[in-house]
């Protein structure tokens, strides 16, 4: 009798997932029609071997850049022209027309080392109407720094050619929880995996990080070594910290709202039984119980307009994604295929939100996305490991997950429609990926 | 250990024998007006025998929060009350109380033969002064290092307490309140499934189900603190039920 039933229960829930058939479309096609060529940047005048070593990262640094965007066909260098291009003058356009380059877009420059840094001039150029679109001058006061002129200049071309869409992401940062021996730290590095530095180094377990939308601070939750209470912290990244007073040993899973003047959180009171939403103001004050409801209660992520805040219940028996007004009115359930879902975040446009999702038979998780208007589904990764924890990058075109398809688990980035996956951690083990938003714009 | 329970029996034998003595039997009162001269013809039904009521409390004097027995016996009796909230019980029996206040528990058997009365006073002591002591938290460790304090197991995505987890925090809660001056921290756990998220929810949830039972058995809740680890400290690696049975878990420590 119940065999028959659960045999249904699992063909309905294939069907449902079936990964070939994207119920909705992410977005306007990721990989777009603007084909690129990016020649390599050369000597302005001599080589010399610091000017070849700073080339080379250079040159790597742009073309991944430009590659992971997700905007553009990127032409291979194999039919380029063999003449170096330094200079504007240097380029015959009929070259990069021929059928096998075929660009609509060229970029080239070159560069100079001068004293312990460098001087980079880069160019952007039309194709078809021989127009520049891009002309800049970027002086490094280190060689060392090489990585982010390239990471600036192809965030320029991105705004150029997205027309304004994307800023790009080649400058943003990743947060993430690294394990050593029995602590967990909160590590920062640039979106490609580069450049570690150290957020935490209190030997205990700190987890679950969060950016604030200017990017200076982080929340996360810390216990510290010999402490039997969870403590939500708030670091500023240029040093010193609050930590949010919360009436019991457990709290989880902060979350800044996108106005930066709001903190919401999993906690419960010393006599409560489980825990529910609470947001505070970002001094901690104000504190107010959104859910109030005797389920589990946590993961809780903002819309963009801060209108909304989707969270985790297990109200419905188990943990499901929910979603209520900032002010804890109209609760209402968004995924309704059982199992258990968690780590909601909500794509920066507000259409879509991503979370985690075990399959009843199952112990490892994928990634999803569902619509949130019409609570449409599309699975975003399959295989053998265990996908979870995604967040999305500022432009929404891109997604940071922890995977364990490496063996430990491991951080990863892909498009937003699961393809193109980039692992930019290797070493230990490294979870609860939170993408910064947009670099602040310095004028 | 064994020595502090054969001297408990020895004491509840002694109460035992000084109760007894303090019973009164109400006899039925003799027929009125002068002795018959004559004999009369003998009754055709014996006379109802009147009942008896004996009750105990083991043991009778007890720390605020801890346990007693109280422990009854009657004959003769078609129904027997005991104050003091217990209310009507069978002829024979025994109850677990745990008085707030020294309290006189006082039973009454009734019968065809008459009515009895039995009393036994339980003496609630305030409990001692939990002065820290390192003797406690060095003996609790010692009991949780030999495994005399248990952990107790928990089914899948569950914070519901199974009967052998009951009986498991039984015997722990005695070794709690035996030494209340040490803080026992305890620890709910997770397996490897659901995310780092829920399973921080969830196992604090299995820490606080356990010490809402070990409270109701007596362990003063100042003594116990919760945290939850989620499935941030596996007991046993692995990713099959073996594994994740055995990291389901509520642990003990002293803080």
């Amino acid at each position: 009798m119940t065999v028959p039933i659960l045999l249904q229960l699992l063909v309905s829930a294939l069907t449902v997932f079936s990964p070939q058939e994207p119920e909705i479309v992410i977005r306007p096609p990721i990989t777009g029609v603007t084909r690129l060529a990016v020649a390599d940047f050369q000597p302005k005048t001599t080589a010399s071997p610091e000017a070849d070593s700073a080339l080379k990262v250079f040159n790597d640094v742009l073309w991944k850049d430009l590659a992971f965007s997700a905007f553009f066909e990127m032409r291979s260098k194999s039919f380029y022209p063999i003449k170096p291009i330094r200079v504007p003058t240097d380029v015959n356009f009929e070259d990069w027309q021929t059928p096998t380059v075929n660009a609509d877009f060229l970029v080239f420059g070159n560069l100079i080392v001068s004293g312990s840094g460098a001087v980079v001039e880069a160019y952007l150029y039309d194709v078809k109407t021989r127009q520049q679109v891009l002309g800049k001058r970027f002086t490094a006061a280190s060689t060392t720094l090489i990585r982010n002129v390239a990471h600036n200049f192809a965030d320029e071309v991105v705004f150029q050619l997205s027309a304004g869409t994307s800023r790009g992401i080649a400058q943003t940062q990743i947060a993430f929880s690294s394990q050593k021996g029995d602590s967990k730290e909160i590590y920062i590095v640039d979106y490609d995996g580069a450049n570690p530095r150290t957020v935490t180094a209190n030997g205990g377990l700190n987890r679950f990080p969060e950016w604030s939308p200017d990017n200076s601070r982080l929340a996360f939750v810390t216990k510290l070594p010999g402490s039997s209470r969870w403590e939500i912290w708030l670091q500023d990244l240029a040093g010193g910290r609050k930590v949010i007073p919360t009436r019991s040993s457990y709290a989880s899973s902060p979350a800044i709202s996108p106005d930066g003047r709001r903190i919401a959180f999993s906690t419960r009171t010393q006599d409560a039984q489980d825990s529910d939403i609470y947001v505070a103001d970002i001094e901690g004050g104000g504190m107010r119980n959104l859910t109030n409801h005797p389920a589990i209660d946590t993961s809780p992520c903002w819309s963009p307009t801060g209108q909304q805040i989707a969270f985790v219940s297990d109200r419905s028996g188990t943990p499901q994604i929910w979603v209520m007004d900032a002010d804890g009115s109209n609760v209402r359930r968004l995924v309704t295929e059982g199992g258990h879902c968690d780590s909601p975040d909500w794509s920066p446009d507000g259409r879509l939100i991503l979370y985690s999702w075990q399959a009843p038979t199952q112990w490892k998780h994928d990634v999803y996305v569902v619509e949130v208007a019409t609570g449409k589904i599309y699975q975003l990764t399959v295989g053998g490991a265990s996908n979870e924890s995604p967040h999305w990058s500022p432009d929404g075109r891109h997604i940071v997950f922890q995977s364990t398809r490496s063996g430990s688990k491991q951080i990863f980035i892909m498009n937003a429609d699961g393809k193109n996956v980039r692992q930019i951690t290797a070493y230990g083990i490294n979870e609860s990926p939170a993408w910064s938003g947009y670099p602040r714009r310095e004028q | 250990m064994k020595r502090v329970l054969t001297a408990l029996m020895v004491l509840a034998v002694c109460s035992a024998l000084l109760i007894l003595p303090g019973c009164r039997r109400r006899q039925p009162a003799p027929a009125a007006g002068p002795a018959p001269t004559a004999p009369t013809p003998a009754p055709t039904t014996a006379p109802s025998p009147a009942p008896t009521i004996e009750v105990q409390a083991n043991p009778s004097t007890i720390e605020r929060g801890q346990q007693t027995t109280l422990t009854w016996r009657s004959q003769n009796a078609t129904s027997v009350v005991i104050d003091g909230g217990v209310g009507n019980v069978a002829e024979t029996g025994s109850v677990v109380i745990t008085p707030r206040e020294s309290q006189t528990f006082t039973a009454v058997a009734k019968g065809p033969g008459g009515e009895a009365t039995a009393s036994t006073r339980v003496t609630v002591v305030a409990p001692k002064e939990a002065a820290i002591t390192s003797t406690d938290i060095e003996a609790l460790r010692q009991a949780i290092r030999d495994g005399r304090v248990k952990d107790i197991f928990f089914a899948y995505d569950k914070s519901e307490l199974t009967a052998e987890s009951r009986a498991v925090l039984e015997e722990n809660a005695k070794w709690f309140r035996q030494f209340p001056s040490a803080v026992v921290v305890i620890e709910g756990h997770c397996d490897e499934r659901g995310t780092e998220e829920y399973n921080l929810a969830l196992g604090d949830r299995r820490a606080l189900a356990t010490k809402e039972y070990l409270v109701q058995l007596g362990v003063d809740p100042e003594q116990l603190e919760t945290i939850s680890f989620g499935e941030e400290r596996p007991f046993v690696q692995g990713h099959d039920e073996s594994a994740w049975a055995q990291n389901r878990r509520a642990h003990f420590t002293v803080k």
